[in-house]
């Protein structure tokens, strides 16, 4: 153990040493942030100027939203967040360990890896290669990339932990921890796939199971990538500049654990009234509750770290973005429970309400977190002092009007929206049978989105101008200390004293009392387990309290001291709601056969041409989920059934309707209304934001590929039968003919092998056993019996009935309309 | 590293770290979540005390079948909605077995009617002109007025599965009457 009182410099004790800490390491990822910032809300800022006005998607493949909206949330998320996270994990991690990063190679390594990853990501995203799953787009070459330095970052990580001086791990290790280790789980699991290609893969899951690992994997992003390491940032930065103790440790200590063990169960609050089973989608809900109280825990320790310098807060601009970030955090992590309550999803999801909670969150949290450690690093890290307080003032100001601008426009717009969707006329018909009525009605707002984005982005520019102008009235300077060297020897507790932890113990009864709670079968079990879990509750309460009494060193002490076991606790923490959720739903995979026995897979042709859906990342806009409410039946039709999907690696249920929705889209529409509503949507659906795909007319179809595409889908399970490979040349070009034959009967050419045949092919498939058919039917008048001089000799065109010209050709209608 | 200064627990790299007690309402958010999870649990999962989202659905779907009936053909909107409607939907196919069949054939690919499942239609294909097609007929070209044979629901009902056959293609009798996109 080391003495509380650091040695004065000049008086080196033997087991003083000076330790300089990498710097330059935090001033790349720091100024690699700023940049990646700046590109990922430029493109952002496209995007939004996109929906509000279609023009400006040029009519080029690369420009296209649907291509560029992953571009922004890989870039914002994993470029932005990730280089800052980075910079301050790094900064704060020596500092906090009293030692020297372990190995300036793998730092080096990490840092560069991490920007070739995100050139790659920028340059094959708009290119569409795309794995179809939201934030986790990129193809599997990367994905490995991703993973390997990810390796590169834990081992130095970790490698650093061994080898520090400073006995005990303070909070912000313990989330550096937790992200390190639950990131890369998740991204292992959702990533497995089967690689087609150098540069296509099919998801290793599909339907339901696919939509529930896709989602334990997003929603955990947003919860180990967006938010613990932005945490652990706050509990460094925040009480440093502010020059104010940490307001609990215990505080800490609840809201650590119960974060990191509640968070990764509330996954299925984006699957809400889907295909997924019912429990699944409750404890999704649940557990979102139960995460607010966590989450709060972290807002609370922050704000009232604040208490009591208010005053500093309005005279340093560092303070402000961090006061304003943690408060952001409460309100979005206020909103997502609420947004979580099956009711309130009802009429939130797939709406802009749910793009305004990301931006909250993404805005206000980690663009003003980012901001605040950005503006107090910099002067540090070139020893210097900021070059204008008062650009900073101003950046504050701009960036805090532009994401208010932002929220409230997005909340207007969702449940404005949301509302004319399911709202009826009273004798039960659509009151809104179109949806681009719905669209054009909260435009206004779109445009105010992108006022709101452009004001935070100009803030943003006005950061970098400030920060570059900042180091260069400095230079770069490393930071110096010198520390107590720990002592060699470990610790006197064992792994043994971290085992019999009652804390451990404690844990794995509650946990396996709350199994036994949810799966019993009769009232009385449940009933019992309640009871079970309460004695649990007091015991350890009332034993925690004799302890405490009796001056006994607290647990939690003693695996804070010890960075193995408590990695390892997190991993299990961690583990326990990913196993509960995805292990019964993946087992499910044995009943398959029987439920989906009448599903049939896609043709040749209509696989291609989900795949041109992916690439050209139509779910950004449109989702395949027809869920059980009369809203959504009144205007798709049917419910979605769970069976329907089992085939779809990866599913594209989607999370956003800017257009309708398209499971029930197959046969609803002529080929003729797809072809004009592709090449230009505005033609039969006026009004609608949708950008032109005329490009997919010109582009050739890779038709060779066909068959090794079959079999890939064999390889996952899909019951292709090898006659099916065998022939799937010919079958996919024959539907291609049988759908471009019907078209030049109206006076369209369309080559047989182009992409927008495929992708019409499989638009009319959706939903229904039987597309576009194989072979084309024999002309009619082929089989018209031999006409007895029939009553209606091709009768005159005579409405005679009053009521018949008051409708409209149901077909003409814009998307989602009518029919 | 522990600290000896008063109210502080411990300091790491110069931040202190205060020991401040958990406030109470946080405490009460906390497990007043907890409970209500619990009970929801309970409620809707172990006793089935609660409706699940699809049980609560289907009851709605029934009663928005009947107010969609009982309001009658009044619009396309109603027509359309029912056409979607998978159990009016097999209602209206057995009706189109029983009294349909003869003329427009097995699946409506027409015989001596003309076929529905194309796009042409003589006397209009939106949901109002087939309904009435149906209901008053055109018993000057062999088409016989429904409505009172049938009565209203089963009109409705058949209307809507012919509804929902338009634009199938199915091969059978040449196109007749205009051509509707």
């Amino acid at each position: 153990m080391i003495s509380p009182t650091p040695q004065p410099a000049n008086a080196p004790s033997p087991n003083t040493i000076r330790v300089e800490y990498d710097d330059t390491t935090v001033r790349r990822f720091m100024f690699a942030s700023v940049l990646f910032g700046v590109v990922g809300m430029l493109v952002g800022l496209l995007a939004a100027t996109q929906l509000a006005w279609w023009q400006a998607n040029f009519n080029l493949p690369y420009l296209t939203f649907s291509r560029i909206r992953p571009l922004h949330t890989n870039a914002v998320i994993f470029a932005f967040v990730g280089n800052m996270m980075f910079a301050g994990v790094y900064y704060s991690t020596q500092r906090l360990l009293k030692t020297r990063m372990a190995s300036d190679a793998l730092s080096s390594i990490h840092f560069w890896g991490w920007q070739l990853i995100i050139v790659a990501a920028a340059v094959s995203l708009p290119l569409g290669f795309s794995t179809g799953k939201e934030y986790a787009e990129l193809e599997w070459p990367i994905d490995i990339a991703i993973a390997l330095i990810w390796v590169v970052f834990a081992i130095n990580f970790f490698w650093t932990l061994a080898k520090r001086n400073e006995q005990q791990l303070y909070v912000a290790i313990w989330f550096y921890i937790a992200t390190i280790i639950t990131v890369a789980v998740l991204h292992i699991v959702n990533s497995l796939a089967l690689p087609l290609s150098p540069l296509k893969s099919y998801s290793a899951f599909s339907g339901v199971q696919d939509a529930l690992v896709q989602w334990w994997y997003g929603h955990n992003a947003v919860a180990f990538f967006l938010t613990t390491p932005i945490l652990g940032i706050m509990y460094y930065f925040l009480p440093k500049a502010v020059g104010r103790p940490v307001y609990s440790y215990r505080l800490s200590v609840v809201h650590f654990w119960s974060l990191v063990f509640m968070y990764i169960w509330a996954g299925p609050h984006h699957l809400l009234y889907t295909s997924l089973p019912d429990w699944a989608q409750s404890l999704g809900m649940l557990f979102s509750l139960m995460l607010w109280a966590p989450s709060w825990g972290g807002m609370l320790n922050g704000l009232l770290t604040l208490r009591g310098a208010w005053n500093k807060v309005r005279e340093e601009p560092v303070l402000k973005f961090f006061a304003a970030g943690v408060t952001f955090y409460g309100m979005a992590t206020f909103e997502g429970p609420l947004l979580s309550i099956k009711s309130v999803s009802a009429l939130a999801h797939y709406t802009d309400w749910i793009v305004g909670h990301a931006h909250g969150g993404a805005l206000g949290w980690n663009g003003l977190m980012a901001a605040g450690m950005f503006y107090w690093l910099t002067p540090r890290l070139f020893g210097t002092k900021l070059h204008s307080k008062s650009a900073a003032d101003a950046h504050f100001w701009v960036a805090t009007i532009g994401i208010i601008l932002y929220l409230v426009s997005m909340w207007i717009a969702g449940i404005n929206q949301g509302l004319m969707l399911k709202a009826l006329n009273p004798d039960g018909s659509l009151q809104y049978p179109s949806f681009v009525e719905t669209l054009l009605a909260i435009r206004p707002m779109y445009i105010l989105r992108a006022v709101g984005g452009l004001l935070y982005l100009g803030g943003f520019l006005l950061m970098a101008w400030n920060l570059i102008m900042t180091a260069r009235s400095g230079k770069a300077v490393n930071g110096v200390a010198d520390v107590l060297r720990r002592a060699d020897a470990e610790p006197s507790a064992t792994a043994f004293d971290v085992v019999k932890g009652r804390p451990i113990w404690f844990s794995v009864l509650t946990i396996a009392a709350m199994v036994a709670f949810g799966m019993a079968s009769s009232t009385v079990m449940a009933v019992v387990m309640i009871a079970v879990l309460a004695v649990i509750g007091e015991g350890a309460y009332l034993l925690s309290r004799r302890d405490k009494a009796a001056g006994k060193p607290s647990w939690f002490t003693l695996v804070e001291g010890r960075p193995l076991a408590f990695a390892v606790l997190t991993l299990l923490a961690v583990l326990a709601g990913g196993v509960a959720e995805l292990l019964p739903t993946i087992l499910v995979k044995q009943a398959v056969p029987e439920t989906g026995a009448a599903q049939k897979p896609y043709t040749a042709l209509e696989l291609q041409g989900r795949d041109i859906y992916v690439r050209e990342g139509c779910y950004t806009c449109h989702s395949q989920m027809v869920r059980p409410l009369i809203g959504d039946t009144q205007r798709y039709g049917e419910v979605s059934r769970a069976e329907e999907f089992i085939y779809d690696h990866p599913f594209q249920w989607g999370s956003k309707r800017t257009g309708p929705d398209l499971h029930r889209a197959g046969g609803r529409y002529p080929n003729l209304w797809h072809y004009s509503h592709m090449v230009d949507p505005r033609a039969v659906s006026p009004g609608s934001n949708m950008p032109s795909f005329e490009y997919l007319a010109s582009m050739r179809l890779d038709t060779a590929i066909a068959p090794r595409k079959l079999a890939a889908m064999q390889k996952l399970g899909v019951p292709y039968t090898n006659a099916d490979l065998e022939h799937a040349l010919e079958t996919q070009k024959a539907q291609a003919e049988v759908l471009t034959a019907d078209l030049k009967t109206q006076g369209i050419e369309l080559a047989w092998d182009t992409d927008l045949t495929a992708i019409i092919a499989y638009l009319q498939r959706l939903g229904r056993d039987t597309g576009v058919p194989l072979t084309a039917p024999p002309p009619p008048t082929a089989v018209v019996p031999p006409p007895a001089p029939a009553p209606d000799p091709a009768a005159p065109v005579a409405p005679a009935v009053p009521a018949d010209p008051a409708a409209p050709p149901a077909p003409a209608q814009p998307v989602g309309g009518a029919p | 590293m522990k600290s000896d200064r008063p109210g502080v627990l411990h300091v790491f790299d110069d931040i202190e770290e205060a020991d401040n007690h958990l406030p109470l309402w946080w405490l009460a958010t906390l497990f007043g979540a907890i409970v209500f999870s619990a009970g929801y649990w309970l409620m809707f999962h172990t006793m089935h005390q609660a409706k699940s989202p699809m049980e609560e659905y289907r009851e709605e779907a029934e009663a928005h079948r009947a107010q969609l009936k009982q309001s009658g053909p009044s619009s396309d909107g109603v027509l359309l909605a029912l056409s979607k409607d998978p159990q009016v939907l097999s209602e209206g196919e057995k009706v189109f077995k029983t009294s349909c069949v003869a003329c427009h054939g097995q699946n409506g690919e027409g015989v001596v009617g003309p076929n529905l499942t194309d796009r042409f239609w003589i006397h209009g294909g939106g949901p109002l002109a087939v309904h009435a097609s149906i209901s008053h007929g055109y018993p000057d070209k062999g088409m016989a007025a429904w409505g009172p044979v049938l009565g209203q629901e089963k009109v409705t009902n058949v209307s809507a599965w012919v509804l929902a056959q338009r634009n199938k293609n199915l091969p059978g009798k040449a196109p007749q009457g205009t051509e509707e996109p």
